[in-house]
C-alpha cells in the first residue's frame, strides 16, 4: 500500500474504535486544515453512514474571520452538528484574568472553556487533529491519550499502546483525547490535501495582508494585538502555514495560490511548520507540555 | 512511496538519540529552526544531535529518554517513521509499545560495553513481538580504533547469546553515530567491512506485506446494519459465504463500500463497510471468516505475556479485561507455567510473582468464546493486551502460543472447525 492509504486507513480504523468504545466522544474543530482533514476522514470513516459525532469550536475571540466563514459553510454543507463554547464566556462567568501584553493570547485560558465543555456535555473522547511531527512533545503523545479528572495529560505515566489495540477504558470524569492523524507529517496533510481536493481556509494561499513586523516575524493587524510608537507596518503577499489565534499565528511572506506551490514552497522551507508560525511556542521550550498538564488539546 | 517503520533500541548512552539525529541531519530531515535548538552552549561547532529526540523536560534534566518519541523522516524513495524508545529496563512497557508495530529494530551496542542486560531485553523485546527484522549497530567504533577483531567478536557473541530467540535474519553494522561512520555513506576508517550502511539497509529492507492468506474481518461497530471493520487480514468479496465467530452463523456479502465507493472487494488493511443478505446481529469484536478457514473458538489458551504494570504483579484467579483487536471480555489467569530468565531465556522455575518487564508463559480463560489465531500463524489476531479491572491501566501484552486440548461443552461443535 501507498504511504497515504496506510495513514488513511490508520486514521479510519482509529476514528473507529473511537466510535465504537466511546458513549459521547465529540471531534475538536479549529478551522485549520489539520481538524478539516480530519473532518473528511471521519465522513469517509461512516460512509454510508452520515457523520456520527458532534463537531465542537472552542471559540477564543481572537479568530481571523476568514476561519469562521469557512467553519460556518463547512458545517452546513457537510450537515454538522456544530457545538461552539467561548473564551469569553469562561472569562466572563469565572472572573478569569486574561493576559494584558502586546500579542495577549487566549491560547491557554482555552483549557479552561474546553474541560468545561467536556463537562457540560459529558464527552468522554474528544478527537483532536494533533500530529507528532508537529512539537517535541506531542512527539511523546499516544494515539489514546488519558487524561485524568483535571483534564492533565500526565506524561510520564501514560499507558502502554501497542498494535492497534486501544485501551480506551476511563472512570466517570475521566477522558480520552484521540489523535487519529498522529503519524502524519505536515508533507502527507498537503499531499492528502490536494490528493482528495478537501476545501481548505484561503488563510493557507498568498494573499496581500496589512502586518505588523515584529522580532522578524509578521503578524496580522487586528483588534487584538497592541500596537505601539514605532511599530514597523508594511503590506505584504503572506499566507499561513498553521492557522491559530490572529494573536498568536504568524504570516510568512509567500506568492503560493495552488497547492501545488504550497507543498513546493514547503518542499524547500528550511525551516519548520511551528517554529515558522507560532509564537506562543516560542515562550519556553516546554511550552507545549506545560499546556497538555492543564488540560490542553 | 512506501512507508517503514522502525525502532532503535539500546542501553542509556549507547547513543540511540545521536543515531536518530544523524539519520535525520543526513538525509536533511532537520530544519534550521530545530538545528539551532541543538547548539550546545559555549562551543559554536557541537550540536546536541540527541536533544532532537528528549521531549520532555525531565527527559532533557536527566539527559535521559523516558518515553517513545516518534520521528519522520524521508528519502527520495521512502517515508520513514522512528519510534525512538527508552533504554531503561524501567521503561521496558513504552519500549515495548514502540517496537509493536514496526518492521525492523535496531538495537545499538556501545562497541567499548559489549552486550548488556539491555542488549538482551531488547532482544527479547524483540523476539516477542516477533518483529520481521533486526539490525545490531555497534556504535562507537571510533572510540575503539574501528577495531575489526572487535566488532567479530561482539558479532559472534550476539549470535551465541540470541539463538534460542529465534530472531529472524540479523544484521551487523559498526557504525559511529556522532562521527557518522556507515550511516549514510561507507566508513573510510573500516574498509574492512563491505555490507551495506545503515541507510542502504534502511532503504532495501523488504517490508512484509499485510497478511493476505485467510479473512479475519474485525467488527469495529455498526450503524443500522452496516458493519464496519478492519481487515486483519485476507480478502472479502461480494458473494462470498462469511463466517460470524464465535458461533459460526453463516451469511452472505451484499454489499461493501471503501473509500466513498461500492467495490466487488477489498483486502487486508482496508477498513470497509459491509452488509450482509440478514441481520445477524454480530458485535463489536467478532470476527468475519470464511467457513472453510475459520479461528480457533473456545474459551482458554495459553499465552506468552510480557507484564508492564509497575506497581501490581499479575494475579491469577484475578479479573482483567483482555483486549484484542476491537474485542474486549472478561478473562482470569488460571496458572503460570513457567518465567523466562532474561538472562538466558531458559524456561525459569515460577518464583510465585509475575512482576514488570517479566516474561512468562500463561494460560488464560476468557468468560465466554471468543475467536483467535495462534500468534505464529496470525499476528493480528493473535495478540492483545490485560487491562486491570481498577486503574483500567493497560498491564499486560500477550501473545496466543497455543490451545490447550481441552473445550468447553457449550463449544464441542467448534472443534469440527479448527484449524491450528
Ligand atoms: N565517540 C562517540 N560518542 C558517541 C557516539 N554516539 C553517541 N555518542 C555519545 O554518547 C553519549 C550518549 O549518546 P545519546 O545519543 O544521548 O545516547 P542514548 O541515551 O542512547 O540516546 C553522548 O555524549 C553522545 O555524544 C559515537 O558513535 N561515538
Amino acid at each position: 500500500m501507498e504511504n497515504l492509504d496506510i495513514l488513511e486507513e490508520e486514521a479510519i480504523h482509529i476514528l473507529r474504535e473511537a466510535y465504537g468504545q466511546f458513549m459521547r466522544p465529540v471531534l475538536l474543530f479549529s478551522g485549520g486544515k489539520d481538524s478539516t482533514l480530519l473532518i473528511h476522514i471521519s465522513a469517509k470513516a461512516f460512509y454510508p453512514a452520515k457523520f456520527p459525532f458532534p463537531v465542537m469550536h472552542i471559540d477564543t475571540g481572537h479568530n481571523f474571520p476568514e476561519a469562521l466563514t469557512f467553519r460556518d459553510e463547512l458545517v452546513r454543507q457537510k450537515n454538522l452538528e456544530l457545538i461552539v463554547r467561548k473564551v469569553a464566556d469562561s472569562i466572563r462567568e469565572k472572573n478569569l484574568t486574561e493576559p494584558r501584553d502586546k500579542f495577549a493570547s487566549r491560547n491557554t485560558l482555552q483549557s479552561v472553556t474546553l474541560l468545561d465543555a467536556i463537562q457540560e456535555f459529558g464527552f468522554d473522547a474528544c478527537i483532536g487533529g494533533g500530529r507528532r511531527d508537529e512539537e517535541k512533545a506531542r512527539a511523546k503523545e499516544r494515539i489514546f491519550s488519558f487524561r485524568d479528572e483535571t483534564g492533565a495529560w500526565q506524561p510520564y505515566n501514560q499507558r502502554p499502546e501497542l498494535w492497534d489495540i486501544y485501551n480506551g477504558r476511563i472512570h466517570k470524569g475521566e477522558n480520552i483525547r484521540v489523535f487519529p492523524i498522529s503519524n502524519w507529517t505536515e508533507l502527507n496533510v498537503w499531499n492528502y490535501i490536494r490528493r482528495e481536493k478537501i476545501i481548505i481556509p484561503s488563510l493557507y494561499f498568498s494573499h496581500p495582508r496589512k502586518c505588523l513586523h515584529y522580532n522578524g516575524q509578521l503578524i496580522a493587524l487586528s483588534d487584538f494585538i497592541r500596537l505601539d510608537p514605532g511599530d514597523s507596518i508594511t503590506t505584504k503577499n503572506v499566507r499561513y502555514r498553521t492557522v491559530g489565534d490572529m494573536t498568536c499565528t504568524a504570516a510568512i511572506e509567500s506568492e503560493a495560490s495552488t497547492i501545488d506551490e504550497v507543498i513546493n514552497e514547503i518542499c524547500r522551507s528550511r525551516i519548520s511548520e511551528r517554529g515558522e508560525t507560532r509564537i506562543d511556542d516560542r515562550i519556553s521550550d516546554a511550552g507545549m507540555e506545560d499546556r497538555k498538564s492543564k488540560g490542553y488539546f | 512511496m512506501e512507508l517503514l517503520r522502525f525502532t532503535t533500541a539500546g542501553s542509556i548512552n549507547d547513543g540511540k538519540s545521536t543515531l536518530i539525529g544523524r539519520l535525520l541531519y543526513n538525509t536533511s530531515s532537520i530544519k534550521q529552526d530545530i538545528l539551532e535548538s541543538l547548539s550546545v552552549p559555549g562551543d559554536d561547532n557541537a550540536m546536541n544531535l540527541a536533544f532532537l529526540t528528549d521531549g520532555l523536560r525531565s527527559e532533557r534534566e536527566q539527559g535521559i529518554t523516558i518515553d517513545v518519541a516518534y520521528k519522520y523522516f524521508s528519502t527520495a524513495h521512502r517515508e520513514y517513521i522512528i519510534s525512538d524508545a527508552p533504554g531503561h529496563f524501567q521503561y521496558t512497557g513504552n519500549l515495548v509499545s514502540g517496537a509493536s508495530n514496526v518492521d525492523l529494530m535496531i538495537i545499538l551496542i556501545d562497541a567499548r560495553n559489549g552486550i548488556t542486560d539491555q542488549t538482551k531485553r531488547h532482544s527479547q523485546v524483540a523476539s516477542f513481538l516477533k518483529v520481521p527484522a533486526v539490525i545490531i549497530a555497534v556504535n562507537k567504533m571510533d572510540l575503539v580504533g574501528y577495531d575489526e577483531g572487535l566488532f567479530t567478536q561482539l558479532r559472534d557473541e550476539y549470535l551465541s547469546v540470541s539463538t534460542k530467540l529465534k530472531l529472524p535474519d540479523i544484521q551487523f553494522i559498526p557504525v559511529s553515530a556522532l562521527v557518522g561512520d556507515n550511516i549514510s555513506a561507507p566508513s573510510e576508517k573500516m574498509p574492512w567491512y563491505t555490507g551495506k550502511t545503515l541507510l542502504e539497509c534502511l532503504e532495501t529492507l523488504v517490508i512484509l506485506n499485510d497478511d493476505t492468506t485467510s479473512l479475519r474481518l474485525s467488527i469495529q461497530c455498526s450503524i443500522g446494519l452496516v458493519y464496519l471493520g478492519k481487515l486483519l487480514a485476507g480478502k472479502i468479496m461480494l458473494g462470498d459465504t462469511i463466517m460470524i465467530n464465535p458461533g459460526g452463523r453463516l451469511s452472505t456479502v451484499e454489499k461493501i463500500t471503501h473509500n466513498f465507493k461500492e467495490v466487488k472487494e477489498a483486502q487486508a488493511g482496508q477498513n470497509i463497510s459491509l452488509s450482509l443478505t440478514n441481520d445477524m446481529k454480530a458485535r463489536r469484536g467478532d470476527i468475519i471468516s470464511h467457513s472453510h478457514d475459520s479461528p480457533v473458538c473456545n474459551t482458554n489458551f495459553t499465552t506468552e505475556l510480557c507484564w508492564l504494570d509497575p506497581t501490581t504483579p499479575l494475579e491469577t484467579g484475578k479479573e482483567y479485561f483482555l483486549k484484542m483487536h476491537s474485542m474486549e471480555i472478561k478473562c482470569r489467569i488460571t496458572s503460570i507455567e513457567y518465567k523466562i530468565n532474561n538472562d538466558t531465556y531458559e524456561k525459569d522455575n515460577f518464583d510465585g510473582k509475575v512482576l514488570v518487564n517479566d516474561f512468562a508463559s500463561v494460560n488464560i480463560l476468557v468468560k465466554r468464546a471468543m475467536a483467535y489465531d495462534l500468534f505464529t500463524s496470525r499476528k493480528t489476531t493473535g495478540r492483545g493486551i490485560l487491562i486491570d479491572e481498577e486503574t483500567n491501566k493497560t498491564s499486560g501484552a500477550f501473545v496466543i502460543t497455543g490451545t490447550p486440548g481441552q473445550y468447553d461443552y457449550a463449544n464441542l461443535e467448534m472443534i469440527g472447525q479448527k484449524k491450528q
